[in-house]
């Protein structure tokens, strides 16, 4: 039944944000409101993950391991972004950037885009499921094209478009899918309940070119190179808390559609396929965002590419297939959604007070504003896989593994470009941070709220190593059990 | 009269790939989608079920008379150009359109067992069309023409659902039409500010976001 609470409240938030005229009250409803969905669907994940049991509602809702993970991902992030929110729209409306009649618009449409991210991971049916990722998209690009800017309108378009034509390309797949199930003398239907227990008497060869039309269609919206290029063009453009909602976690709906797709086919192709397929792509992945990495100008930009790189790592992850390697991916999809989400927040406060995305002309944040200045120092080294904080655990799983399995290249290659990205991120963000204040700008304060987010995000980044430390064997177990079905 | 069916959307898809104007383009995709409703229809009376009378009757309220209505008064409403942007003349593109036609002729037959040829002619039909949308999208430059091409990949996939597992479960479907609808509508939207800021809708000039 907590499913319904979870998908229930973003919906009556919305109904909320059609009564409430007033940002403020709305921002702190909001907050509350995803705090209980924080605390429900960590019972979910509780109640599901660990006893490894399938629920299942009205042949409409289905939930397994896999999906409340994601659940419970989706709603850290949306809790915190909910909670920086408050303060950036209130600055936003201080400055005039916004008027007061189009925060409450942003609250709207935050509330719908929650609402439609939670329900990828939680349907039954694979038609559902996109028409559950469509929404996403439709929903976000007025979040993209929010400050009516020609960059943003440009951004925005770009971003429906080619995300709608990727999109377009995994419907064919999902009804390829749907037709290698009905020619093999079953029952209609779509649910993936259904459809993976039977996938080994599935068409091979169907299967394979499905699968290829539901990698590239959802591939886009998930950022993998070479079909990523809305992606930093939409990070950059979109307010500050939904890029981190954009990279943090929309990036990883779409992880869990191909994960869903992936399932059937390792069991009725064979895993060598969708292993050669996720590696190539997430190799490619990593080499596109390092050389962008290396060469770009723009801040927000940056961070973008640095989730094409995450993505990529994931990807790579998944490929590998060991238990150890599942784990480790697994847990780099929590530990990237916390903390780009982070990286986000800082790089907004950032923008915020110089009015610029412009590395170069960005100078002395730490003076600036020592409270963000200083989360930022931690969140280039929690990004790029420093050692106390959770994404260096996750990524060395996945190294391990690769080593393990005798992937040397792959190995290696990964801890050059990450070597790489690391040197980039610490060149550019050393530029940014230290140095004198450009003329005439005065230190500022953080809201009380952007610093709560910060902190609370702070925690999980720390706490995302340690966890691991104490439930490893159930951790290794899920991932075992993810791909043996 | 399936096979009628099915090459008059051919024709209407050829149709929609020689159109040099904005006005005959749109036209070419009602003709189009009214060739899908009419082929929903008569599977409907052939079936008699309740459920794809309602996916005809929702085909043909979009499809045919709402959203080109729609766009035909986005264009009248922007003031645009009519002309469409072409990247690829007519002639050429009529030539790019035969090549696709073999080419999706190729892979169904391939994907087909053999001896079942409507279902081969049918698949034949929707790569087609899904792969002449595409083709629109890249190769005319204004807003408009690409949110055309889009329309017309998803009546491809329509009739791929139909050839392939005689539609999608009902529910999906309705979905699927509500997810076209709004889709049309913030792209019209979205047209609308492109034209706003830039006083053009001509997708290949918006470059301001680089690298």
């Amino acid at each position: 039944m907590i499913i319904f609470y979870i998908l229930g409240i973003p919906l009556l938030l919305t109904a909320l944000c059609l009564l409430i005229k007033k940002p403020k009250l709305l921002g702190l409803v909001n907050c509350a409101g995803y705090f209980a969905v924080l605390f429900f669907s960590s019972i979910l994940f509780k109640q599901i993950a660990l006893s490894g049991v399938t629920l299942s509602f009205f042949n409409f809702i289905c939930l397994d391991t896999l999906s409340v993970f994601f659940v419970l991902v989706i709603s850290v992030v949306v809790f915190a972004a909910a909670l920086y929110s408050i303060g950036y729209i209130k600055r936003d409306i201080r400055t005039g950037a916004i008027s007061e009649k189009k925060a409450c618009t942003y609250y709207l449409l935050f509330n719908l885009f929650c609402c439609s991210m939670f329900l990828v991971p939680a349907v039954n049916n694979l038609g559902m499921l996109w028409v559950a990722i469509e929404m996403t998209t439709l929903v976000s690009a007025f979040l993209v094209g929010f400050y009516n800017k020609k960059e943003s309108v440009e951004a925005a378009w770009k971003y429906i478009i080619i995300c709608s034509v990727g999109i377009i390309f995994a419907l064919l797949g999902t009804i390829l899918f749907s037709y290698a199930f009905s020619i093999s003398g079953l029952s209609k239907s779509l649910n993936w309940s259904d459809m993976a227990p039977v996938a080994h008497i599935l068409d091979k060869n169907i299967l394979k070119v499905a699968f290829i039309f539901i990698l590239v269609g959802y591939g886009t919206k998930a950022g993998l190179a070479p079909m990523h290029t809305w992606l930093p063009d939409a990070h950059s453009q979109a307010v500050a808390p939904i890029s981190a909602l954009l990279s943090g976690v929309l990036l990883k709906t779409a992880i869990y559609a191909i994960l869903r797709f992936g399932f059937i086919v390792i069991k009725g192709v064979g895993f060598a396929y969708f292993a050669h397929l996720m590696i190539l792509l997430g190799i490619i992945s990593l080499i596109v965002s390092c050389a962008f990495i290396l060469v770009q100008k723009d801040l927000k930009r940056l961070l973008a590419y640095s989730s094409i790189e995450h993505i990529g790592i994931i990807a790579i992850g998944f490929g590998l297939g060991t238990p150890l390697a599942i784990g480790g991916a697994l847990l780099h999809v929590f530990n990237h959604a916390v903390a780009k989400s982070f990286m986000f927040f800082g790089a907004g406060n950032i923008v915020a007070i110089y009015k610029t995305h412009n590395m170069r002309t960005i100078r002395g944040v730490l003076k600036a504003m020592p409270f963000t200045g200083l989360m930022v120092i931690l969140g280039v080294f929690a990004l790029t896989g420093c050692v106390p904080f959770s994404i260096f655990f996750s990524e060395l799983l996945i190294i391990i593994s690769a080593f393990v399995k005798g992937s040397y290249f792959i190995a290696a290659l990964l801890l050059l470009l990450l070597a790489i990205i690391f040197g980039a991120f610490i060149y550019h963000f050393g530029r940014m941070l230290f140095g004198n204040l450009p003329k005439g700008m005065k230190p500022e304060g953080e809201p009380l709220s952007g610093k709560l987010a910060f902190l609370f995000l702070l925690v999980l980044i720390c706490a995302g190593a340690f966890m691991f430390i104490f439930i490893k064997k159930d951790w290794l177990w899920m991932g075992q059990k993810l791909f043996q079905l | 009269m399936q096979f009628t069916i099915l090459f008059a959307v051919l024709i209407s898809t050829y149709l929609m790939v020689i159109a040099k104007r904005m006005p005959a383009l749109i036209r070419a995709f009602r003709y189009q989608s009214f060739c899908l409703f009419l082929a929903t229809f008569l599977m409907a009376i052939k079936q008699s079920e309740p459920d794809l009378y309602a996916v005809a009757a929702l085909l043909f309220i979009l499809k045919v008379i709402f959203i080109p209505q729609l766009l035909y008064r986005t264009v009248k409403k922007i003031k645009a150009k009519e002309d469409l942007g072409l990247f690829i003349n007519p002639q050429l593109s009529l030539l790019w359109a035969l090549g696709f036609t073999y080419l999706s002729w190729e892979f169904s037959t391939n994907f087909i067992s053999q001896g079942n040829e409507v279902k081969a002619v049918m698949l034949t039909i929707a790569f087609f069309v899904v792969l002449a949308g595409i083709f629109l999208m890249v190769s005319r430059m204004t807003a408009l023409a690409q949110i055309i091409g889009l329309l017309a990949m998803e009546n491809g996939i329509f009739l791929l659902a139909a050839a392939v597992t005689g539609g999608m479960p009902f529910f999906v479907e309705i979905a699927i039409f509500f997810d076209v609808l709004v889709s049309v509508l913030i792209m019209g939207f979205f047209v609308y500010r492109i034209n706003k800021f830039f006083t053009h809708i001509d997708v290949n000039k918006l470059s301001r976001l680089r690298g």
